[in-house]
């Protein structure tokens, strides 16, 4: 066995395992507001501060029926986010963290233009970790090997980005959805190096508000919420040792988000009804010791029917750099 | 300094730089804060005349906002934009509105194309060339009427009074208006 390869057994019982980051972003100025979901850091460490850019280009839209559709002509359509995140570890299987994204809005559409800045919604994470030992191998020799890491967790979104409820103009201004949201989030993660695979599942539900005003208009009260949210991602990667034992790591994910009707004073509203599917490719450097994390991450909505539903298509572009605090 | 501290100040100053409007949001309010309005002044609230207009449509015709009340028992003024919500909404209305009133002049208001030209493209290129499209060319009517994306105003023919300016929503507040015209 090379000695490289004795550096890398040793490195991996003790600092298996990256951080998590959702692999994609959800937004969209038009319809959703920024916010990044989730942020993970890795078994016997005690904090981790996150710092990613995210920049989104829009790129025409699913209709209700599931057909895509261009943007009309002349229209340039960006959402600009910076997410700040920590992570604390509370317990040796307990973590929380919180995600504040700040929201930049850049957008010419047809005759309107818009350039708006301001908070995202806050994301407050409490995870549980059902494992005590690394679940990273190198070769499985036993079925104790395949045992995954499993996270199960719970998010708050507070709504404290600018929403159609405040006093804004049109969509095109705001930065959050205007509901607080709890998510119940189960991640699934299992490396065999140099492969790795990964599958996260999460459930939320909308509290339901007052409304009082829309886009700037006071309205007649009523009680709205949003409905019942999934998302389901899948990833897989491939991790290669660099000569100083960094590490570069690919991952492909694919991703589906759908939320169901939303209620006005207990009616259901197929208005706010959406769907995307979406595929992200990521590449990772990470440091000997994993304390430095550098990502970059392509996600892509596929611009073809049936691909999702009554919601932007966009490609998202961004950039990641964790640090873990041991 | 710790990490945690400096990260506790950031966001702190983050969420002060932001927090113009985030009260609305964190701690909602039901109030009715809706202006009050003089019955019979124009103006775009419920209870006001309507502003009377003449625009051109996606095909050069022009119409008058009183012309057309003279001829029907009411107008609905949907304002669109072309994106996805208002495609829900004017698909919305096409397929379980517009039949159930056929005494209703329905237009949708494209207040962003800002020339019937390129209106006329959007709207093709969206699938509403069943709907009959106003095109105003400044931002003055839109002020008008207060209106934004997704802003659905009823007209009565009686008296040319506001019944309806807020967003579409499900519809059943355009339809439960319509059903209680005069």
């Amino acid at each position: 066995m090379s000695s490289n390869a004795i550096k890398a057994i040793l490195l991996v019982g003790v600092a298996c395992g990256f951080s998590f980051t959702s692999p994609t972003s959800w937004a969209a100025s038009c319809c959703g507001g920024g916010s990044s979901s989730s942020l993970i850091m890795p078994k016997f460490s005690r904090a981790m501060v996150n710092l990613s850019v995210d920049m989104e280009n829009y790129n025409g839209f699913w209709d209700s029926q599931g057909d895509y559709r261009p943007d009309p002509e002349g229209s340039d359509l960006n959402q600009y986010r910076i997410n700040l995140g920590y992570a604390h570890r509370f317990a040796s299987r307990w973590q929380g963290s919180v995600i504040l994204p700040y929201v930049w809005n850049n957008n010419d559409y047809t005759g309107l233009t818009s350039n708006t800045q301001g908070l995202g919604d806050t994301t407050l994470n409490l995870w549980y970790e059902s494992f005590d030992k690394i679940t990273c191998v190198w070769k499985v020799r036993k079925w104790a090997d395949l045992k995954p890491a499993v996270y199960l967790g719970g998010s708050l979104t507070v709504p404290t980005g600018v929403s159609r409820f405040d006093s804004v103009a049109n969509s095109f201004d705001i930065t959050g959805r205007g509901f607080y949201r709890l998510d119940a989030n189960m991640l699934v993660e299992k490396t065999i190096y140099p492969w790795n695979v990964l599958l996260s599942l999460s459930y939320g539900k909308y509290l339901e508000r007052n409304v009082n005003r829309d886009y700037g208009n006071y309205v007649e009260p009523s009680r709205r919420k949003l409905g019942d949210r999934k998302l389901a991602t899948l990833s897989g990667g491939y991790t290669y040792f660099l000569e100083s034992m960094d590490t570069l790591t690919f991952t492909l994910a694919y991703s589906h988000l759908q939320e169901g009707d939303g209620r006005i004073d207990g009616r259901p509203d197929p208005s706010t009804r959406m769907e995307k599917n979406s595929l992200a490719g990521t590449v990772a450097w990470s440091t000997m010791d994993r304390d430095w994390i550098f990502k970059g991450t392509l996600s892509h909505a596929v611009p073809r029917n049936d691909w999702g539903e009554n919601f932007p298509v966009t490609n998202t572009l961004s950039f990641e750099v964790s640090h873990v605090l041991r | 300094m710790s990490f945690a501290r400096r990260l506790l100040i950031m966001l702190a100053l983050m969420l002060l730089a932001g927090c113009d409007n985030m009260q609305d949001d964190l701690s909602p309010s039901g109030a009715d804060r809706r202006p009050d309005v003089v019955l019979g002044s124009v103006g775009p609230q419920v209870g006001q005349i309507a502003p009377d207009f003449t625009l051109d449509d996606t095909l050069y015709t022009p119409h008058t906002l009183s012309t057309e009340l003279g001829r029907t028992r009411a107008v609905v003024l949907y304002f669109n934009m072309w994106c996805p919500i208002c495609d829900t909404h004017a698909n919305h209305m096409r397929q379980h509105i517009v039949s159930d009133f056929p005494n209703v002049r329905f237009f949708l208001i494209d207040y962003v194309s800002g020339s019937v030209s390129f209106s006329r493209s959007n709207q093709v290129a969206s699938g509403y060339t069943d709907f009959t499209v106003l095109v105003p060319t400044s931002d003055s009517f839109t002020k008008r009427y207060q209106a934004t994306m997704g802003s659905t105003v009823v007209i009565d023919a009686s008296g040319q009074i506001v019944r309806m300016n807020e967003d579409y929503l499900d519809g059943n507040k355009l339809r439960t208006t319509l059903e209680a015209l005069p």
